[in-house]
């Protein structure tokens, strides 16, 4: 305390001192890095993450990192078609090839090296596919390999996946959802203490970028690797810097406290970040759909079907007194639509036609009454067998979106007799309690993969129970159709089928599917190639440049 | 805002006005009142104070629309203050006036009642810390020492985010649960001086019980400092309150606090910031009254004051 | 001074950190809801509250934990395996730097408009600066933070909007230029917490000063023919110092307060977002860890104001006078 106060005893001194030292500081940038490869790009991120060892963290922040710091074997393109393998681009892999119907030969690049300089091998290949597998890992893109029988090493360079069955989508499935792992680094750790481990706090990847530090609460560094046997990033360094929520992310990006940040959300947003002369705007296909996810199953026993959300009748009536579309034009302007199901714009099976339910107070009104939800005693909310219709509603502190929609819902349901509690906790508390189903409604946001076939068949059947499945929606009639539409290998049959599964569940109401919103980010003015691939944003930053005679004094700063 | 709601708020004001006045004739008879009323900050503060109380008793005559009611949510969203809105409406089309006046009645209910609680308590282990000294003293005096030593922001939000979806009762004891160790040491020093005043001796001798005998005889006279510290504990009390709800762990939305507000509406305070800053200025001029009406309690109740 | 006495507070101290950890131990351990991190399996939660010692009995958790504790081990965090002192430690200096630019802004401006005030007491200038300090003073200091941030961080771009430094020039303290780039970063938190202060200290020190001026020797002194400049400088200002010194002690319980809500508003990364998240995250070892470091500042503020009244007036040794709670918000 006493040297801190010491340091800065007078304001006149302080200020002083920041002058001269700002003087020190412009001789001081004179140098520095010119060039190509100079750059520095800061991220105003919305979180920070918990851990960048990538099966064991799902979230977004994290993500991004991990895209610099850890390969795939291979990725989607930028046009996101995730069937077939024309339109993926190699990354670990240099090529591969198919050894009969079911089998997917890897060859690795030989030039890949960890940054500790151990070559990246097929070994790591095999422990990487049986880490995610392991329910000890308990890695969230378990669920999403199950058609995948095996991966084994041929030779040091050469890996082999097995499949269970032929789907257009095997390929995807084989590439997408893995980054490869040190095995060297990572075998040594208990598996059970993946989540907490010190790797994923000082990570060592195979990726464009290396890990240079991370300062809890404040930011995560990254420097690019020159030698990376893809091609030297454009961007000599990355920073992520974490702020308590949005507001305060876009605020740091207009005052130009930082040069990306990669989701405006809201029009306002939008438009102040318009404002600010050193920004430009890029408008790119959102990958979010958030819904109000019912519970069937009781918060308690989830054995028990939930008192009030088990009757689809219910759910339907309380899907059908909800205004989305106003709700929409209110909260996001024309940044976002309303989902037909359960999907964002991102997936291809999106279509404005697929049938869902009316908004319809009256007929809200009817059903409730014909189920005996009726306000017996006066209070203005609606009663049976003196249980009031009342329910919880979920949703992230932080989410200063989700906590409008809660109490644009709240006031909806409000005018049709029902009463709607709002609980705003923590987002990693309200995962842990969807996870568990503990439960009545959350407001819950969900990232597509660029294919139907992995997410929503995890999120919305029964193979999801205990999984992303959350509030437990069981219709075997929509499974059928889902598994008709994931292995047919014709797009306008399989599109036919996902339609006619999506107006099944639609009809079902597990959910009133709120808003999906477009992606807008605000990049600054500097940066070239700025190029944001739908379903990850920072997935392609490595080829993101700034000319030589754009660079400004944070990027030819030398440490 | 219509005719009737005008005519409502006019009535208050000439209402407050006839209050103060009659006060502040009466007080002129005492010598100690008088110089209550020689502050004009004072007087303003007690003006507010009185006005906001009769606005929050009087919210449905007061208030032209339903506090919690989405008047627009597509056309009326943040529409800056007019003759129809007079401080305008906030994010989802709610008129802000309509619940700054509503949330008058909860954030100073709270407030009131929290202080309420956290000065009988402090009052009532001052007095008997004080009276009875020895063990008794020093047990509850340490209690204290642990209370004062443990941030009570911090206590708060444990026992809020702990346990979330605490009803509005439960939140209120909290709140004066832990916001009691203040006063308990000012009564008790106030105590230990009052009980060797002669007429607190001479109730004793005179045989009256201990109990009669701080009801009767030491509280009384301690009541500059309970007075005081109730005035400012309701003033930390609203804060404390605005602060959890800023945070989202307070008061449930959609009741209308002053709190709720700021949190519902800080995150468009670029584009309309009437939502974000009337809220504010509100619990800004209460705790402002509250602390000069406390600093003319003080004066005039404190026997030695004169000049301050 | 007596050593015993010293001794006496230094005990009181101890026991009063003791007990301010106990009740936090029980507090958090009869909350409901026991917390397993999101995305885990039954299993392998089982497994974690086996690898964290959650399935034991209650007592002997107590009595790991303060074995530990002891031992300078406070556990790790639940949400992500740092240990908890580390975590703590990685903080402290952020919270010490805002909280001691706070200080001092709020001790120099607060001291020097208090005497100001009470050397023109009644006149224009005291009348007009005392509803200033008052209203101030008022403010909600998470209401005041937002309008200084849209202000002069957004609107006039005076001051960085966030953040404790600049990322790319200072991830790291190693220039003058990163002192200055702290400092820049610190002025709008501190003034938030320092403006509010410093309107209490105001109101506090001008009625302290007004206070000993009613005391005999003040009046002896005045009547005797001393010049009033004299008066006021020797005898008003030098007794009122003293219960100012209290006023020092209790101040801590005030900046740890408003950093809760003032790091959390200015992305600061001090100790009190650390605990807020923690809270919100039920982290039960950050959380038990915030809540003793905390509770061991105030009682230290506490000790040093006592120790301090006892140096200059051995009369008030054995009680400190204390002030009404300080505004908490």
């Amino acid at each position: 305390m006493l040297s801190a106060m010491q340091r800065r005893s007078f304001p006149s001194l302080t200020v002083f001192l920041i002058l001269v030292v700002a003087g020190l500081a412009a001789c001081e940038r004179r140098g520095g890095c010119t060039g190509e490869n100079c750059g520095t790009i800061i991220d105003a991120a919305v979180a920070e993450p918990g851990t960048l060892l990538p099966p064991s963290s799902e979230d977004i922040v994290a993500n991004d990192i991990d895209e610099q710091l850890f390969l795939k074997l291979a990725d989607v393109g930028m046009s996101e078609n995730t069937l077939g393998d024309e339109d993926f681009q190699p990354l670990l892999a240099q090529k591969w090839e198919w050894d009969g119907p079911l089998t997917l030969v890897f060859h690795l690049d030989p030039r890949a090296r960890w940054q500790d300089g151990q070559p990246v091998t097929a070994a790591d290949v095999e422990f990487t596919f049986n880490a995610y597998n392991d329910s000890v890992v308990a890695s969230p893109f378990r669920p999403k390999l199950h058609r995948i029988a095996s991966v084994t090493q041929r030779d040091s360079l050469t890996a082999v996946f097995r499949f269970r069955e032929r789907y257009p989508e095997m390929f995807y499935d084989a590439v997408y959802h893995m980054r490869i792992l040190p095995a060297h680094k990572l075998r040594p750790v208990p598996r059970d203490q993946w989540r907490t481990a010190p790797f994923g706090r000082e990570p060592v990847g195979d990726g464009p970028y290396r890990f240079v530090r991370w300062q809890p609460a404040q930011s995560i560094e990254l420097v690019a690797d020159s030698t990376f046997f893809l091609g030297r990033p454009g961007i000599r360094r990355l920073i992520w810097r974490f702020t308590p929520n949005l507001q305060v992310a876009v605020q740091q990006a207009i005052a130009d406290e930082a040069d990306v940040r990669e989701q405006l959300v809201t029009p306002e947003n939008v438009e102040r970040a318009r404002a600010a002369k050193q920004l430009a705007i890029y408008t790119y296909r959102g990958n979010v759909y958030t819904f109000l996810s019912f519970n069937q199953r009781a918060p308690d026993d989830t054995t028990k079907p939930h008192p009030i959300f088990a009757d689809r009748e219910v759910r339907r009536a309380l899907a059908m007194a909800v205004d989305r579309a106003s709700m929409v034009k209110s909260a996001l302007g024309d940044l976002a639509k309303v989902p037909p199901g359960p999907m964002s714009a991102l997936l291809w099976i999106w279509d404005p036609d697929i049938r869902q339910l009316p908004y319809d107070t009256a007929q809200a009104n009817r059903i409730l009454n014909a189920r005996g939800w009726r306000d017996h005693d006066g209070d203005g909310v609606r009663d049976k067998d003196g249980q009031p219709l009342a329910f919880h509603m979920l949703f992230p502190t932080t989410s200063v979106l989700r906590r409008q929609y809660a109490l644009l819902l709240q006031e909806q349901f409000r005018a049709i007799g029902v009463r709607a509690e709002v609980d705003a906790v923590e987002g990693a508390v309200v995962n842990q309690r969807v996870a568990t189903g503990k439960f009545d409604t959350a407001i819950l946001s969900r990232s597509n993969d660029p294919s139907p076939s992995s997410g929503i068949a995890q999120s919305w059947t029964r193979a999801g129970f205990g999984g992303s499945n959350f509030g437990r929606y069981d219709n075997p009639a929509f499974e059928r159709l889902v598994d008709r539409a994931v292995t047919t290998t014709r797009r306008d049959q399989a599109r036919a089928l996902w339609r006619a599964a999506m107006e099944t569940l639609n009809a079902d109401a597990p959910g009133i599917f709120l808003y999906a919103l477009d992606n807008v980010a605000a990049v600054h003015k500097r940066v070239d190639n700025v190029q944001l691939r739908p379903d990850s944003w920072a997935a392609v930053l490595r080829t993101w440049r700034i000319p030589p005679d754009r660079l400004i004094d944070r990027d030819r700063v030398e440490r | 805002m219509t005719l009737g709601t005008w005519l409502a708020l006019f009535v208050a004001l000439v209402v407050t006005a006839e209050i103060v006045r009659v006060l502040r004739h009466r007080a002129m008879r005492h010598e100690r009142w008088r110089r209550f009323f020689r502050h004009r900050t004072t007087t303003w503060g007690l003006g507010i104070l009185t006005f906001l109380v009769i606005v929050a008793l009087a919210a449905p005559l007061v208030a032209p629309y339903d506090p919690d009611k989405q008047l627009d949510i597509v056309h009326l969203k943040n529409h800056p203050p007019s003759w129809t809105f007079l401080l305008g409406t906030d994010v989802l089309s709610r008129d802000v006036w309509s619940r700054t006046v509503y949330g008058a009645r909860v954030s100073l209910g709270i407030g009131a009642l929290g202080a309420l609680v956290a000065v009988a308590l402090g009052t009532l282990v001052g007095a008997v810390a004080g009276y009875y000294q020895r063990w008794i003293d020093a047990v509850l005096m340490r209690g204290v020492d642990v209370g004062l030593a443990l941030p009570r922001i911090f206590i708060l939000l444990m026992a809020v985010a702990l346990w979330d979806g605490l009803p509005f009762a439960a939140l209120i004891i909290v709140i004066g649960l832990t916001s009691w160790f203040g006063t308990s040491r000012l009564v008790r020093a106030e105590v230990l001086s009052l009980r060797q005043r002669d007429f607190v001796v001479a109730a004793r001798a005179l045989g009256a019980g201990s109990g009669r005998v701080i009801f009767r005889h030491v509280l009384p006279n301690a009541a500059a400092p309970i007075i005081v510290s109730a005035a400012l504990g309701v003033g930390n009390v609203l804060l404390l309150e605005a602060s959890l709800s800023f945070l989202g762990i307070g008061v449930k939305p959609p009741e209308p606090t002053w709190g709720n507000m700021i949190a519902d509406n800080a995150p468009s305070i670029y584009t309309a910031p009437w939502s974000t800053l009337f809220p504010g200025l509100a619990i800004s001029l209460v705790v402002l009254s509250l602390n000069a009406v406390a600093d003319g309690v003080r004066d005039a109740l404190d026997p030695r004051a004169e000049a301050a | 001074m007596g050593a015993a006495w010293l001794l006496r507070r230094l005990l009181a101290s101890v026991a009063i950190i003791f007990a301010v950890v106990t009740f936090v131990f029980i507090l958090i351990h009869v909350a409901p809801g026991r917390p397993c991190p999101e995305t885990v399996e039954r299993a392998v939660c089982e497994e974690l509250k086996r690898q964290f010692g959650l399935d034991r009995p209650l007592p002997e958790q107590y009595w790991r934990y303060l074995v530990a504790l002891a031992h300078g081990n406070m556990g790790n965090s639940y949400a992500n395996g740092r240990p908890v002192r580390a975590a703590i430690a990685g903080t402290i200096p952020f919270t010490l730097q805002l909280a001691g630019a706070a200080l001092v802004l709020d001790f120099l401006l607060g001291l020097g408009l208090g005497i100001y005030q009470a050397v023109r007491v009644n006149r224009i200038p005291d009348v007009v600066l005392g509803n200033v300090t008052l209203f101030i003073y008022s403010l909600p200091t998470f209401w005041l933070a937002l309008l200084l941030l849209l202000a002069f961080g957004e609107k006039l771009r005076w001051f960085p909007v966030g953040g404790a430094s600049d990322p790319v020039l200072c991830p790291v303290v190693h220039s003058l230029f990163c002192v200055a780039d702290r400092l820049w970063h610190t002025v709008l938190p501190a003034a938030t917490l320092g403006l509010v202060g410093a309107a209490g200290t105001a109101r506090f020190q001008r009625a302290a000063m007004l206070e000993v001026a009613r005391q005999d020797y003040v009046r002896t002194a005045r009547a005797k023919g001393l010049p009033e400049r004299r008066v006021v400088l020797r005898h008003q200002l030098r007794n009122a110092l003293l219960s100012f010194v209290t006023r020092f002690g209790l101040a801590f319980p005030f900046l740890l307060t408003g950093a809760v809500l003032i790091e959390t508003i200015f992305a600061w990364p001090g100790m009190g977002r650390l605990a807020f998240d923690a809270i919100l995250l039920r982290d039960y070892p950050v959380v038990t860890g915030t809540a003793l470091i905390a509770s061991v500042v105030v009682v230290a503020g506490n000790l040093l104001a006592d120790i301090l009244v006892g140096l200059a007036d051995p009369r008030l040794r054995v009680r400190a006078p204390t002030d009404v709670e300080v505004v908490t918000a």
